[in-house]
């Protein structure tokens, strides 16, 4: 978009063109960022569960005054020649207006055409207005709304996707339930299944799926856009949630694991086990992994809410050892998460290493893992050091 | 249900709040864009594609990735 973005300068401020984003990503503040660091001024929207219904990015489209389209493919060097110094007249009047939607939604109508009609697409409307403009308190009503239209058409692509974005928006907050993450994975995965030519629906998997799939690293440029703007006096955008991990590893041509082995930390299994102080969530992104291919595990240990159990930061971070059977290939065995700065903290903490399962494999493939960690307890001013088992499947497609 | 009548839901939703489809191809040249109303990043009030009407747009999806 740079090109188009200083192309198309003085012409906006010339008043003689609108230059208008929409953001087709998952977190649109991450391209509030963007837009803060290369100095874009013009209006950008958010589509989070792309309502416009898109499937690629970019798409450039030049509209003339009646909002005509005049170009799919415009070009940067003759746009001036070929479109904004050209006159159009409203030809297109055999294809009337479509009414504008009305802000705000009118969501007791949009809930009543859900409830009466029984279709997939008053469902998915329902859902979109709430997904859009409810807010996150929304976000459990919007996901019912996706998940009857899911019920009514399993076939309706577009509710699966947007059920994965709103599963994946409510597992990044306070309200989150439990495996929200992986039936945001599971929702992609069926939404693609149904049209793998949707670039937008897959590029949401491959943001958090292995590097061997990744076309690109998504969001390594957040760390240099914030240090940029921070160098002209400006204060960056704030990212409520984030990207790490998956999201800003690179690409990758050959599935890569660490030569050297670790030592195992505790081979015989002596450490004393950790009985509902901790709980660990695991989802393997894609959802199904083919035979000879490779998936992302994101392990997320949470403390349990409601009690008083955090993190000690003074002793070691929480490691987690990884032991694949026969013929699974794993990037690393021993993982270490990130600890905060604070002397105890009660955040997740999420790890996440790379598999690759073997190419005459089938069924389930099941990888036993383990976490090590120090924990306090404020109500009896106890500190343990712990151990949580737990196991990672691999679905085979 | 009639066509007439699918018709009809169809615009009565549209303007009920949410008028985009599913999934669609682009717009053809000669087309006339269908109108949808987002909201912006930088300050979350709607804004609407017809909002620009009487002015040249150059409209642009992408993501920042």
């Amino acid at each position: 978009m740079p090109v188009w973005h200083d192309t198309t300068k003085q012409w906006v401020k010339d008043g003689k063109l609108v230059l208008l984003g929409v953001t087709q990503e998952q977190h649109p503040e991450r391209c509030r960022l963007f837009a803060q660091w290369k100095h874009f001024g013009w209006p950008i929207l958010r589509d989070p569960i792309n309502v416009l219904g898109s499937n690629a990015v970019p798409i450039v489209l030049a509209l003339d005054e009646y909002g005509i389209v005049r170009s799919t493919r415009p070009n940067p060097k003759t746009f001036e020649a070929d479109f904004l110094g050209k006159s159009f007249a409203d030809d297109a009047t055999n294809k009337p207006e479509t009414p504008t939607p009305s802000y705000p939604p009118k969501f007791d109508a949009l809930k009543a055409a859900c409830a009466n009609a029984k279709s997939a697409s008053a469902c998915r409307r329902f859902g979109d207005a709430l997904a859009l403009w409810g807010g996150d308190e929304q976000l459990s009503p919007a996901l019912a709304a996706y998940r009857e239209a899911v019920t009514l058409d399993p076939k309706d692509g577009a509710s699966w996707f947007r059920l994965g974005v709103c599963l994946r928006r409510r597992s990044e907050t306070s309200a989150r339930e439990r495996d929200d993450f992986r039936s945001a994975v599971e929702a992609w995965g069926a939404a693609l299944e149904l049209d793998p030519n949707q670039y937008i629906w897959r590029r949401r998997i491959e943001q958090y799926g292995p590097r061997l799939d990744k076309p690109y690293p998504f969001y390594d440029w957040v760390a240099d856009a914030e240090t940029a703007v921070r160098k002209r006096g400006e204060s960056p955008v704030t990212l409520p949630v984030r990207p790490d991990g998956s999201e800003i590893a690179r690409p990758s041509k050959s599935f890569a694991t660490r030569i050297e082995v670790p030592k195992n930390p505790d081979p015989r299994g002596k450490i004393n086990r950790d009985i509902g102080s901790v709980s660990c969530e695991v989802v393997v992104v894609p959802a199904a992994v083919k035979p000879g291919q490779s998936a992302r595990v994101h392990l997320t240990f949470r403390p349990a809410p409601k009690t008083s159990d955090h993190w000690n930061n003074d002793a070691e971070p929480l490691r987690v050892w990884i032991d694949p059977p026969d013929g699974v290939t794993v990037s690393e065995r021993l993982v270490v998460a990130d600890k905060s700065k604070l002397a105890t903290s009660s955040e997740d903490r999420t790890i996440g290493f790379e598999v690759q399962i073997p190419k005459d494999a089938s069924g389930t493939l099941r990888v036993p893992v383990y976490a090590l960690y120090h924990l306090c307890n404020d109500a009896g001013g106890e500190c343990r050091f712990l151990r949580l088992d737990a196991s990672v499947d691999l679905r085979v497609k | 249900m009639s066509r007439s009548h699918l018709f009809s839901l169809a615009l009565l939703l549209t303007a009920a709040g949410i008028g985009t489809p599913a999934t669609a191809a682009p717009p053809n040249v000669g087309d006339r864009h269908p109108d949808f109303t987002l909201s912006g990043i930088a300050d979350g009030k709607p804004v609407a594609l017809s909002d620009f009407r009487g002015k040249k747009v150059l409209l642009i999806q992408f993501a920042s990735w």
